[in-house]
C-alpha cells in the first residue's frame, strides 16, 4: 500500500508540473484548451493527493507500523481520533496536508473562475501549480510518508501533551489559513502576468482571503487556550517562534484586508496591495517551515533538517520571481490618485496599514535575529519576551485607537467641526473610564491603563455606529445586511477590543505569589486565601495522576476546591503538569494554581497567579468568528453588480 | 503488492483522462483562442470600476451626511463634485460599447 | 508620506535597540569562556543532578550537545517536569569563577518532539 502512496504522489508532481509548465505555455500562447486541460491538472492533483492521504490515513488507524511514519507517531493503545491526528503530527504528514490542501483550494478556485474570468484563471494556475510542483517535490523526494521498514511491534505513540482535543482542532484550521493566502497570491500573480490592471482578482479571492484569516485567528485563539489549560504555566503566548510564524502572515493578510478597501473605494495603493499579498503568502510560507523543522534556535538545526535549506530556496524564489513580477508591471500599476488630506478614512486605513506591517516586520525581525546574528557575529543571540512586548504597546496601543477613530472621519477629508461633534461622546466616555480606573488603582500600569481607555473609546464608537446607522436606515437587520464587510467589521473590531482587554488585564493587572505549604498551610494572593489540604493519587489508563487537594477561599467565605497536580505517564516516561483554573466570573478573573514541586514528604511547592479579565481573550474568539461570517455572508445584491460589471469583460 | 499496482494505474490513467477532456469533447473547435478582453474592453472595465467608485462614494456621502459625520456645509461642497464624477465615469464606458 | 512613516518606525525601532541592546547572546557550554555578561547558556544535561530548586538548589552539570565541554550550574527556581539527564535545556544567568550562576526561574527545558511549543516555567 505504501507503494500506492508513493506512486500517488508522483502523479501528483507530474500534474502539477504540467499545469506549471503547460499552463503558461496555454497562457501565453491564448490557447483555451491547453489552458483548460492544466487547470484540468490542478483537479486530478486533487484526485491523487486524497488518494495518497486516503493511504496515509488508513494506515494510521490500522497501526501498520511497516510505514515509518505511523510507527513514528502512533501507538497501539492510541484512542482513533488521535491516530487521526497523527496526520498532522509529523513533517511529512504534515506537508501531504499541505499539499491536499492546496489542491482543494486550487480545484474550487479554477472551477468558480474559469468561465467568468478565463484569462485570469489561464495565469493563475501556473502560479498554483508551481506551489503545488515544490511540495509535491517535498513529498516525492525529500520527506515522504510513505517510507516502510520492517513493522516493529509497537510504535512510539503521541506525546502524551498532544493528546487532547486542541490537536484535532488547531492545525487543520491553520493549515486551512496559510494555504488559503495562496489563492490570493496566485490571482494576484495572475493578474499581473494577464496584464490586467482592474480589481478582479481581488473580486474573485475576497472570500478566499477573508476565509483564511478567520481560520488562522480562531487556530491561533485556540492555541493561545491550549496553551493555557493544558501546557499549565499559566500564560496563553510566550512569543515562541513557532507562534509567532501563524502571527506574523495574519497580521499582513489585516493590512491586505483593509488596504483593498481603499483600493475598492479609491483606485489606490494598487502595488501596496499587490506587495502586500505577496508578503502574507511568503510569511505563510515561512511559518509553515519554522513550525516545521527547529530551524529558529540555531543554524546548525537549520542544516540538519533536510527540509530547511529547500524551503529557503523556495521562498528566495517566489520573493524574487515575485517582486520581479510586480516590477515588470509597475508602469500599468501606478495610478495618479492621491491621498487629499491626512485626516481622512483612507488616511486612517493607511496608519492602520503601516502599524499592522510595522508590528509584523518587527515580529519577523526578532524570529530571524537568532540565525542573522550567527551568520554575522558568530555568536547567536535571543531577544525576549520584553522586545516583543515593548513594540506590541507601541503599535499595539495606536492601532487599537485607530479601530475607534476609523470609523468616524469621513472618506476623502473630514471637517474639523463634524469631527468634534462625533468624538465628543466616544472621547468622554473614555475619559470618565479613565478616570474611574485611575480611582480604582488601575495606575499601577500606565499601558494597561491606556488600553482599558483606548478600549472604552472604540466600543463606544462601535454601538454608536450601530445605533447612528440604524436610526439613518431605520432597521438594524436591513442596516447590517446591506453593509455586511462594514459591520461584520465592526464586530470584529468589537473582538479586538475584548482581546485587548484580556491581554492588557491578565498581562498588566495580574498577581502571583508561590510558597512551600505542608499539609494544612495556606498562602494568600490577590484576596484569596488557598489552604493546601491533602495529596491524592489516582490511576488513569496511561498515567499516574498526582492531585493536591487545595481550597480556596475569600475573606472567610469557602470558593472552591481545585485539583492541581502533575500526571506521570508510563510508556512515555513523561511529566505533565496539570495547572488547576478557577474561573470567578463575578470577578472577571482566573485564579491558576500550580503545583510545581511535589515533594515526597507531602509538601507542595506552590504557584498561585490570579488573572483578571483573561476570559475575555476566548470570548473575544467567539466574537471574531461571528463577526467574520456576517462580513463573509454572501450579499446577493452585490454579486449581481459585480458580474454586471464584469459581464464587459467577459461578454 | 499487485492491488498497490493495480491501484496507481487507475489513479495515473484517470488523471490523463481528466487532463484529455477538453481537447476529447472537442477535437475541432471552430476556435481555439483563450477570451481575453481587448484594450478597449479593459479600458471600459477601468471606467465601470470608476463609475461603481463614483456611485459608492455617492452612497457614502449620504450615508455620512446622515449619520452626521459630515456636515451639511461640506455635504453641499463635495455631493456636486461626486455626481459629476459620476457622471464623466458613465460617459467614459459608452464608447466602447 | 509612506517614507515619512517608514522612518518613523525604523526611529522607534533604532531608539529601543539601542537602549536595550541587541539581544542576549546564546551560548553552548564550550563558548562560554571570557563572557562576563548575562547570557542564555543552551546544552545537555548530564551527571547526576542534585538539589531541587526550592529547598536547596539545584546543581547540575551542562555539556555541549555535540561536545565535550561542560560547566557546572547552580540554579534556584521552577525546575520543569521534563528536567533530567539527556535533556536540552536553556538556562540563563552568568559565568563567575568557573560555575555558571543562574538568574532564578530561567529554567527552560527545549521540547523534545518538534511540534508543540510545550515550555515550562515561564511567567
Amino acid at each position: 500500500m505504501a507503494d500506492l502512496g508513493r506512486a500517488a504522489l508522483f502523479v501528483s508532481l507530474g500534474l502539477a508540473v504540467y499545469a506549471t509548465v503547460v499552463g503558461a505555455w496555454a497562457a501565453r500562447a491564448h490557447k483555451r484548451r491547453l489552458s483548460d486541460s492544466a487547470g484540468n491538472a490542478l483537479l486530478a492533483a486533487l484526485g491523487s493527493t486524497a488518494v495518497a492521504g486516503a493511504v496515509l490515513l488508513s494506515a494510521l488507524l490500522r497501526h501498520d507500523f511497516s510505514f515509518v511514519y505511523v510507527a513514528q507517531h502512533t501507538s497501539t493503545e492510541l484512542p482513533t481520533g488521535y491516530s487521526i491526528s497523527a496526520f498532522w503530527g509529523g513533517q511529512e504528514g504534515s506537508l501531504l496536508l499541505w499539499l491536499l490542501v492546496l489542491t482543494a483550494y486550487a480545484s474550487a478556485a479554477v472551477l468558480i473562475n474559469r468561465r467568468r474570468a478565463p484569462d485570469l484563471v489561464a495565469w493563475s494556475v501556473p502560479v498554483l501549480g508551481g506551489v503545488a510542483v515544490f511540495f509535491a517535490f517535498m513529498l516525492v523526494a525529500v520527506s515522504s510518508p510513505f517510507e516502510t521498514q520492517t513493522a516493529p511491534v509497537e510504535g512510539a505513540g503521541l506525546n502524551p501533551s498532544l493528546q487532547n482535543p486542541y490537536m484535532l482542532a488547531h492545525p487543520p484550521l491553520l493549515y486551512l489559513g496559510y494555504v488559503g493566502l495562496t489563492v490570493p497570491f496566485a490571482f494576484g500573480m495572475g493578474a499581473l502576468l494577464a496584464g490586467r490592471t482592474d480589481e478582479r482578482w481581488i473580486v474573485a479571492t475576497r472570500r478566499w482571503t477573508l476565509v483564511a484569516w478567520t481560520a488562522l485567528g480562531v487556530g491561533q485563539l485556540l492555541g493561545a487556550h491550549w496553551a493555557y489549560v493544558e501546557v499549565g504555566w499559566g500564560g496563553y503566548y510566550a512569543w515562541d517562534p513557532v507562534e509567532n510564524a501563524a502571527l506574523m502572515p495574519w497580521l499582513a493578510a489585516t493590512a491586505f484586508l483593509h488596504s483593498v478597501m481603499i483600493q475598492e473605494k479609491r483606485g489606490m495603493l494598487k502595488v501596496w496591495n499587490v506587495l502586500l499579498v505577496i508578503l502574507a503568502f511568503c510569511l505563510s510560507l515561512f511559518g509553515t517551515f519554522l513550525t516545521r523543522s527547529g530551524v529558529v534556535n540555531s543554524i546548525h538545526s537549520f542544516t540538519e533538517s533536510p527540509l530547511g535549506p529547500w524551503f529557503l530556496g523556495f521562498i528566495c524564489v517566489v520573493t524574487a520571481g515575485s517582486l520581479a513580477l510586480v516590477f515588470w508591471r509597475l508602469p500599468l500599476l501606478r495610478t495618479k490618485t492621491r491621498l487629499e488630506s491626512l485626516v481622512s478614512r483612507e488616511a486612517a486605513f493607511l496608519y492602520n496599514n503601516l502599524l499592522l506591517v510595522a508590528l509584523c516586520l518587527t515580529i519577523l525581525w526578532g524570529v530571524a535575529f537568532p540565525m542573522l546574528s550567527e551568520l554575522v557575529r558568530g555568536e547567536t543571540r535571543t531577544v525576549g519576551r520584553p522586545y516583543y512586548d515593548f513594540f506590541l504597546r507601541t503599535f499595539g496601543l495606536p492601532l487599537l485607537l485607530l479601530m475607534g477613530i476609523g470609523p468616524l472621519i469621513a472618506w476623502r477629508r473630514a471637517s474639523l467641526r463634524s469631527l468634534g461633534r462625533m468624538f465628543i461622546w466616544p472621547a468622554g466616555i473614555a475619559v470618565a473610564v479613565g478616570v474611574v480606573l485611575l480611582a480604582l488603582g488601575a495606575g499601577s500600569s500606565v499601558p494597561g491603563l491606556v488600553a482599558y481607555t483606548f478600549s472604552a473609546f472604540v466600543l463606544t464608537t462601535i454601538v454608536l455606529e450601530f445605533v447612528r446607522g440604524t436610526r439613518a436606515v431605520g432597521s438594524f437587520t436591513q442596516l447590517v445586511g446591506r453593509n455586511r464587510r462594514r459591520y461584520g467589521g465592526y464586530i470584529v473590531h468589537a473582538s479586538v477590543v475584548l482581546l485587548a482587554l484580556g491581554v492588557a488585564g491578565s498581562g498588566a493587572y495580574g498577581s502571583s505569589a508561590e510558597r512551600k505549604l505542608s499539609p494544612g498551610q495556606s498562602l494568600s494572593v490577590a484576596g484569596y486565601t488557598l489552604t493546601y489540604r491533602s495529596l491524592s493519587q489516582q490511576r488513569g489508563a496511561n498515567h499516574i495522576a498526582l492531585r493536591a487537594a487545595v481550597d480556596v477561599s475569600r475573606g472567610d467565605k469557602f470558593v472552591a476546591r481545585v485539583q492541581p497536580g502533575k500526571n506521570r505517564y508510563f510508556a512515555e516516561q513523561q511529566v505533565s503538569n496539570e495547572m488547576a483554573i478557577h474561573t470567578d466570573w463575578l470577578r472577571a478573573e482566573d485564579v491558576d494554581v500550580i503545583a510545581d514541586q511535589i515533594n515526597p514528604g507531602g509538601a507542595i511547592y506552590f504557584k498561585v497567579l490570579v488573572k483578571p479579565l483573561v476570559n475575555l481573550i476566548w470570548v473575544a474568539g467567539f466574537v471574531f468568528l461571528a463577526g467574520a461570517l456576517v462580513a463573509l455572508w454572501p450579499d446577493a445584491r452585490e454579486q449581481r453588480r459585480l458580474a454586471a460589471r464584469y459581464a464587459l469583460a467577459e461578454a | 503488492m499487485t492491488a498497490a499496482l493495480v491501484l496507481a494505474a487507475l489513479v495515473a490513467a484517470a488523471a490523463v483522462l481528466l487532463v484529455a477532456v477538453p481537447f476529447l469533447r472537442e477535437p475541432a473547435p471552430s476556435e481555439d483562442t483563450l477570451p481575453e478582453p481587448r484594450d478597449s474592453v479593459k479600458r471600459a472595465l477601468a471606467f465601470a470600476e470608476e463609475r461603481d467608485r463614483a456611485l459608492s462614494a455617492l452612497k457614502e456621502l449620504e450615508f455620512d451626511h446622515r449619520t452626521g459625520k459630515l456636515s451639511d456645509d461640506d455635504y453641499r461642497e463635495l455631493v456636486g463634485a461626486y455626481r459629476r464624477r459620476a457622471a464623466a465615469a458613465l460617459q467614459g464606458i459608452e464608447p466602447a460599447k | 508620506m509612506i517614507a515619512l512613516s517608514i522612518a518613523g518606525v525604523l526611529a522607534i525601532f533604532l531608539l529601543y535597540t539601542s537602549i536595550a541592546g541587541g539581544g542576549t547572546p546564546t551560548l553552548k557550554p564550550s563558548q562560554l569562556a571570557g563572557h562576563n555578561d548575562r547570557v542564555s547558556l543552551v546544552g545537555m544535561v548530564t551527571g547526576k543532578p542534585s538539589g531541587d530548586g526550592h529547598n536547596t538548589a539545584l546543581r547540575f552539570h551542562l555539556r555541549d550537545r555535540d561536545g565535550t565541554a561542560a560547566v557546572p550550574v547552580v540554579y534556584r527556581g521552577s525546575v520543569p517536569d521534563l528536567f533530567k539527564p539527556g535533556r536540552e535545556v536553556v538556562v540563563q544567568g552568568k559565568l563567575v569563577n568557573r560555575m555558571f550562576v543562574a538568574a532564578p526561574g530561567t529554567l527552560v527545558t527545549k521540547c523534545p518532539s518538534k511540534y508543540a511549543p510545550a515550555k515550562s516555567s515561564n511567567t
